[in-house]
C-alpha cells in the first residue's frame, strides 16, 4: 500500500471516529481512516466477523441503528472516492509540521503481511483512539483469569463466546452492568457484581441524570436481565483478594464504608469462579494527542483528557479530538463530538463557527451527556482508600512484577513521588505496556495514601513518543 | 531474572536542608557530581561539602544513557583518562560495596568501509601502546563472537571487521548513581535535591557562594557538574563556554532471550545494539543536526540506523520497539570534555562528555575532585583544561566519540 495524502485524517473507528469521517466526507472532504479494528464499531460497537454486504446482526448492542446507519454513509463514502478505509493498522507516531500538515505512520495490528505499511498525510486531524478499562491492583490480580471487565465483553462481542463459565464483576460504575448482562445473555453464569459505590451517590446528581433519559431505559433494561438470571448486585462491596493455586479460584469480598475501606467481618468468598472482571472507569488513550502537546486537564474521573473547544479543535490548530480523549461520556457523546470534530475539521478554511459544526437541539444534547458524564463519575469515583487494599506482595506492575512495597519505599526514601522518578527507581510502567494498566495506580501509590494522581504524573505516564510497540523491520523499511 | 538484580537497598542517603555554608559545593547530582564528591570525601578528606541538584538525583543524562563503558580513544590523552576510569570501573563495585551489574561483555566497533578498516587498525596499534585492551577482528572473529551479526557480502553495509575491546561493557546506570550517592552521604556528604543553583556569589574574580531556589549557600570551592546546562552556569559565572547541544537517541525492545553476547558498534551508520541484563534490546542512534531534530517535532526517525540495524542483525527485525527517548548531550568543538579550572577563582568545570560521559564518570569525579582539592589539575585531565581551546592544542576524537559513543 502506498502513501495517502488527504484533506482529513481520522484515528479510530469508533462511535466517535465513525461519526467524525462520515460528517468531514458528506461536508466534501476526502478523508482517510486508520483504526486497528479489522471492521469499524470500536469497542462499543465491536461485533462478530462481518460476512459479505449484509448489515451486521447488533444482538446485545445499544445505539444499533446508530451504528448502521454510519456504517452505511461510510461505506457510501468508500464508494465514491472520499473515504479511504485503513483498517488493522495502528497508528505508532503522529506528527505535525507547517510544511507537510499531519503524518501519521502506522503498523499492522495483525500478525503478518509483508510490505510496508502506509504513511498518512493529512491537512487536519482527527484523533478518537478511544480509551481502556482503568485498572486498580488488588492482592492476586496477577493471576490467570483476572480480565478487565470490558476485555470479558470485547471477548464475547468479537467472539461470540465466554472465556470461561462462572464470572464475578467487581469494580464501579454503570459499565459494569452490560458486562455482567453480556455475560449471562452468551450463557455465563455471574456469581455477583461488586459494586464500591452506594447509588445513593446519584441522588445529588438527579437532574444530570433525568436529563438523558435514554440511560435510566438502559438501566431498567439491565435490571430485567439482572432478574431474569437472578445476578446479585452489590454496593458498596469491593473485591479483598483474588487467589488459587496457578489460576483465580476463589474471590474474597467485603462490604465497604464510604472511602471504600473494607469493613472487618463482612463480605465472604465466591469459590471455582472462572474468572473475574474488572473495571474502574475508564482511562482514554491518551499518547497521540500528547505527542502534540495539547492541552490537557484532570477530569471528575481523575483521568487526564485533552480541552477541547465547541468544534472539538486542540490547543494545537487543526488537530481535532472526539470522544473518549475528551473525558469519558459513552458513545453517544462520542458519536455526537465525531460529527462536530469531523465537520469543524473538513473545513480547510478554518472559519466554520461553533453553531455550523452542530445543530443547536444536538449541541445541546453533547452537553446534557456532558452533564450526565460528570455525574456519573461522581457517583462512582475510584474509592478514596483503595491503596489500603494493596499488601506489601501485591504486584503493581505486572509487566515488571513490581510490588507496592518498592513504590512505597521509593516514595518514602528516595522521594519519588511521581510516576516518571518512581519508573527509574522501580521499573513500575517500564514493560510491555508501558504504563497502560498501572500507569494510574502508580501515579496514585506516587501521589501516597488518599491522595489522587497529579496530572503532570499521569501526563508523564501516557507520554509515549512510540504510541505503541512497533518492529523494527517496520522503522526500517521506511528508509527503502 | 528479577530476582538475579541486588535488592532494593532499604535506606540510601539522607535528605538534609542545606547548611549555611560549606567548604565545598558542587552543583549537578549526576553521576558526575555523585563521583565528584565521593572522591573528595574519600581521597581527600573534604567531608564538609554538599552536591546541589535542582531535580532529583541522577535524573539527567544519567538516567538516559544506555550505559556503554570502554577506553579504546585514539589519542594518547584521552586513552589515558578513559583508561583510567575504566580501572576505577573495575574496582568500584567492590569500593562502593554495591553490585551495579557492570558486566565486561566487550565492545565492537564495526569496520564497513576500507577506510573503516584503515582507521580501526590505526587505532587498535594506538591502543595497544597506550596499554588499552584492543584487537583488530577479521568478519570471520566478528561472527564466531557474536553469531548472530549478519557477515555476508551483499548488505548495505558489509562487515569487514571490527575493533575489539574485551574489558569493555555495561552497567546498570541507576544503581551507579545509588552506589556512588549512598558512600558520598555515608562519608558525610550532603546530598540536597530540588536545589537550582540561579546565581554566583563573587568577591572580585573569585567565587564564595551560590544563590539557590533555597537561599543562599557559601562556598569555599564551585564546582561545575552540571552536563548539558553547563553553558548557562557559566555564563552565570561571567564567562563562556565552547558547548553546543547535540540530540541522541535511545530505543528499547521487550525482553527477548539473551542471544546477543556482546555491545556492536557501528560509528559509520550512528548507530549501535546491547542486550541488557533482562534481555531487552538497547539501541542508541545518532541525530545528525539539531535544527532538524526541533522540526520533527521533538522526536526523530532514525529510518536509517534502523534499517543497518535489521540488516546487521536480521533475529532482531521482529523485535518490538517499545519507547523511544531522547537527551541532549553537551560537545565540545573537539569532541573531548572539558575538566579544570575555571577563569573565575576557586571555580571549576566539568563538562563537554557528549555522548561519552557515562563511562567517563568516575574518571571525572577522580580528576575533579584532585583539581578541586589541590587547585591544581592532575596530570590526566591537565590536557583537558579549558584553555586549550585557545591555545589551540585540541584533543580531536571526533572519529572515535563523535555521535556513537
Ligand atoms: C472494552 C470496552 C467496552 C465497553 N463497553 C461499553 C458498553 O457496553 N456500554 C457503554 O455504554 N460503554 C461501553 N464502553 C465505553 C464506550 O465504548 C465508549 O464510551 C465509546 O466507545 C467511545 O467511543 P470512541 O469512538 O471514543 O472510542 P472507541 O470505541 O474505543 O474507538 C476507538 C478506536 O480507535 C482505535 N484506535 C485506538 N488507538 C489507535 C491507534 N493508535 N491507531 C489506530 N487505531 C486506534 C481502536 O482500535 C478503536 O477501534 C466500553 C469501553 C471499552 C474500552
Ligand atoms: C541517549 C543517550 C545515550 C547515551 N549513551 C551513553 C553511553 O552509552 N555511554 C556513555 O559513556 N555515555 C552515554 N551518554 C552520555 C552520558 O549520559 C553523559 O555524558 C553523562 O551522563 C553526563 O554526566 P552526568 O551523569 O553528570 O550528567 P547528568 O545526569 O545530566 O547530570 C547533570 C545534573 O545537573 C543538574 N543541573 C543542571 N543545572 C543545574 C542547576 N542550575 N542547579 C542544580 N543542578 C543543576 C541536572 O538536573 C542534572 O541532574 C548518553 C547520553 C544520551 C542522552
Amino acid at each position: 500500500m502506498s502513501d495517502l495524502t488527504v484533506d482529513v485524517a481520522v484515528v479510530g473507528a469508533g462511535p466517535a471516529g465513525l461519526a467524525a469521517a462520515v460528517a468531514a466526507a458528506e461536508a466534501g472532504a476526502v478523508v482517510a481512516v486508520v483504526d486497528a479494528g479489522t471492521q469499524t464499531g470500536g469497542q462499543f460497537w465491536r461485533h462478530r466477523p462481518e460476512t459479505g454486504d449484509a448489515d451486521p446482526d447488533g444482538h446485545g448492542h445499544h445505539d444499533w441503528n446508530t451504528f448502521l446507519d454510519l456504517r452505511r454513509r461510510f461505506r457510501a463514502g468508500i464508494a465514491a472516492g472520499r473515504v479511504h478505509h485503513l483498517p488493522g493498522l495502528q497508528v505508532w507516531m503522529a506528527s505535525k509540521n507547517d510544511v507537510d500538515g499531519f503524518t501519521l505512520r502506522t503498523t499492522r495490528t495483525v500478525v503478518g503481511g509483508e510490505g510496508v505499511t502506509p504513511t498518512v498525510h493529512a491537512a487536519r486531524l482527527v484523533l478518537c483512539p478511544g480509551g481502556y478499562d482503568r485498572q486498580l491492583p488488588v492482592p492476586g490480580w496477577d493471576l490467570p483469569g483476572v480480565m478487565a471487565a470490558g476485555g470479558i465483553q470485547a471477548f464475547i462481542k468479537a467472539n461470540g463466546a465466554l472465556p470461561g463459565k462462572r464470572f464475578v464483576v467487581a469494580g464501579t460504575g454503570p459499565f459494569l452492568l452490560p458486562v455482567a448482562a453480556n455475560i449471562a445473555e452468551a450463557g455465563g453464569e455471574v456469581l455477583a457484581v461488586l459494586e464500591s459505590s452506594s447509588l445513593s451517590k446519584w441522588f445529588p446528581h438527579w437532574k444530570a441524570a433525568a436529563s438523558v433519559p435514554g440511560k435510566a431505559l438502559e438501566g431498567a433494561e439491565y435490571a430485567g436481565i439482572f432478574a431474569r438470571h437472578r445476578i446479585p448486585y452489590k454496593t458498596r462491596s469491593i473485591v479483598t483478594a483474588v487467589s488459587g493455586t496457578d489460576r483465580v479460584q476463589t474471590v474474597s469480598w467485603a462490604k465497604a464504608d464510604a472511602d471504600g475501606r473494607a469493613i472487618p467481618g463482612t463480605g465472604g468468598r465466591y469459590e471455582d469462579v472462572d474468572v473475574i472482571g474488572f473495571g474502574w472507569g475508564f482511562t482514554p488513550q491518551m499518547e497521540l494527542p500528547l505527542s502534540f502537546g495539547v492541552q490537557t486537564r484532570l477530569d471528575a474521573d481523575g483521568s487526564l483528557v485533552a480541552v477541547v473547544d465547541e468544534r472539538q479543535e486542540s490547543s494545537v490548530p487543526g488537530l481535532f479530538l472526539a470522544g473518549e480523549v475528551t473525558g469519558v461520556g459513552g458513545a453517544v457523546l462520542a458519536v455526537l463530538e465525531g460529527k462536530a470534530a469531523g465537520t469543524a475539521a473538513a473545513d480547510a478554511s478554518a472559519v466554520v463557527l461553533p453553531a455550523d459544526v452542530l445543530p443547536a437541539k444536538e449541541a445541546a444534547r453533547r452537553d446534557r451527556h456532558r452533564r450526565f458524564a460528570q455525574a456519573m463519575h461522581q457517583a462512582h469515583p475510584v474509592p478514596h482508600a483503595w491503596q489500603e487494599w494493596l499488601t506489601p506482595e501485591t504486584l503493581v506492575c505486572r509487566c515488571e512484577e513490581v510490588p507496592v512495597s518498592e513504590v512505597t519505599q521509593a516514595r518514602s526514601t528516595l522521594g519519588a513521588e511521581d510516576s516518571r522518578s518512581l519508573k527509574s527507581f522501580t521499573r513500575v510502567g517500564m514493560g510491555w505496556c508501558q504504563g497502560r494498566v498501572c500507569g494510574f495506580a502508580g501515579s496514585c501509590l506516587g501521589a501516597g495514601p488518599g491522595e489522587p494522581a497529579a496530572a503532570a504524573s499521569l501526563a508523564s505516564a501516557a507520554k509515549r513518543p512510540l504510541a505503541v510497540p512497533v518492529p523494527i523491520s517496520e522503522l526500517a523499511s521506511l528508509n527503502d | 531474572m528479577a530476582d538475579l538484580l541486588p535488592e532494593h537497598p532499604d535506606f540510601l542517603w539522607r535528605n538534609p536542608d542545606p547548611k549555611p555554608s560549606y567548604d565545598a559545593i558542587i552543583v549537578g547530582g549526576g553521576g558526575h557530581g555523585l563521583a565528584t564528591a565521593y572522591y573528595l570525601a574519600k581521597h581527600h578528606g573534604m567531608t564538609n561539602i554538599a552536591i546541589l541538584e535542582r531535580g532529583w538525583l541522577a535524573g539527567g543524562n544519567m538516567a538516559r544513557n544506555t550505559t556503554i563503558i570502554r577506553s579504546n580513544y585514539l589519542w594518547d590523552e584521552s586513552a589515558a583518562i578513559y583508561e583510567h576510569s575504566l580501572r576505577l570501573w573495575e574496582a568500584l563495585p567492590d569500593e562502593l560495596e554495591y553490585d551495579f551489574l557492570f558486566s565486561q561483555r566487550g565492545v565492537m566497533n564495526l569496520a564497513h568501509t576500507l577506510q573503516d578498516v584503515r582507521e580501526s587498525v590505526r587505532r587498535v596499534g594506538a591502543n595497544k601502546l597506550n596499554g588499552v585492551d584492543a584487537e583488530w577482528l577479521d568478519a570471520d572473529q566478528v561472527k564466531e563472537l557474536c553469531p548472530i551479526i549478519n557477515t555476508s557480502e551483499d548488505i548495505r553495509y558489509p562487515v569487514l571487521g571490527a575493533t575489539y575491546q574485551p574489558r569493555a561493557g555495561i552497567a546498570k546506570h541507576d544503581h551507579v548513581a545509588w552506589a556512588f550517592a549512598r558512600k558520598a552521604d555515608e562519608l558525610g556528604v550532603d546530598i540536597i535535591q530540588n536545589c537550582e543553583v540561579t546565581g554566583f556569589l563573587k568577591d572580585g574574580n573569585r567565587v564564595v557562594g551560590v544563590q539557590t531556589n533555597r537561599g543562599t549557600i557559601h562556598a569555599g570551592k564551585v564546582a561545575l557538574c552540571a552536563a548539558g546546562h553547563s553553558s548557562v552556569l557559566a555564563k552565570m559565572a561571567g564567562f563562556d563556554l565552547p558547548i553546543q547541544s547535540h540530540p541522541l537517541q535511545a530505543l528499547v525492545s521487550e525482553l527477548h532471550e539473551i542471544v546477543h553476547p556482546t555491545v556492536v558498534m557501528s560509528n559509520h551508520v550512528h548507530v549501535y545494539v546491547s542486550q541488557a541484563h533482562k534481555g531487552e534490546l538497547v539501541m542508541g542512534a545518532g541525530i545528525d543536526s539539531y535544527n532538524g531534530y526541533g522540526q520533527r517535532g521533538g522526536f526523530h526517525v532514525i529510518e536509517e540506523q534502523m534499517a543497518a540495524a535489521v540488516e546487521l542483525f536480521p533475529v532482531f527485525s521482529r523485535a518490538h520497539l517499545l519507547r523511544t527517548w531522547g537527551g541532549i548531550v553537551d560537545v565540545t568543538l573537539d569532541a573531548s570534555p572539558i575538566v579544570g579550572k575555571s577563569p573565575v577563582e576557586n571555580l571549576y568545570v566539568n563538562c563537554g562528555w557528549g555522548t561519552g560521559g557515562f563511562k567517563g564518570t568516575p574518571g571525572a569525579g577522580w580528576t575533579m575532585a584532585h583539581t578541586i582539592a589541590t587547585d591544581e589539575p592532575h596530570a590526566l585531565n591537565a590536557p583537558f583544561a579549558l584553555e586549550r581551546f585557545e591555545t589551540g592544542a585540541l584533543i580531536d576524537e571526533h572519529g572515535a566519540a563523535a555521535v556513537a559513543h
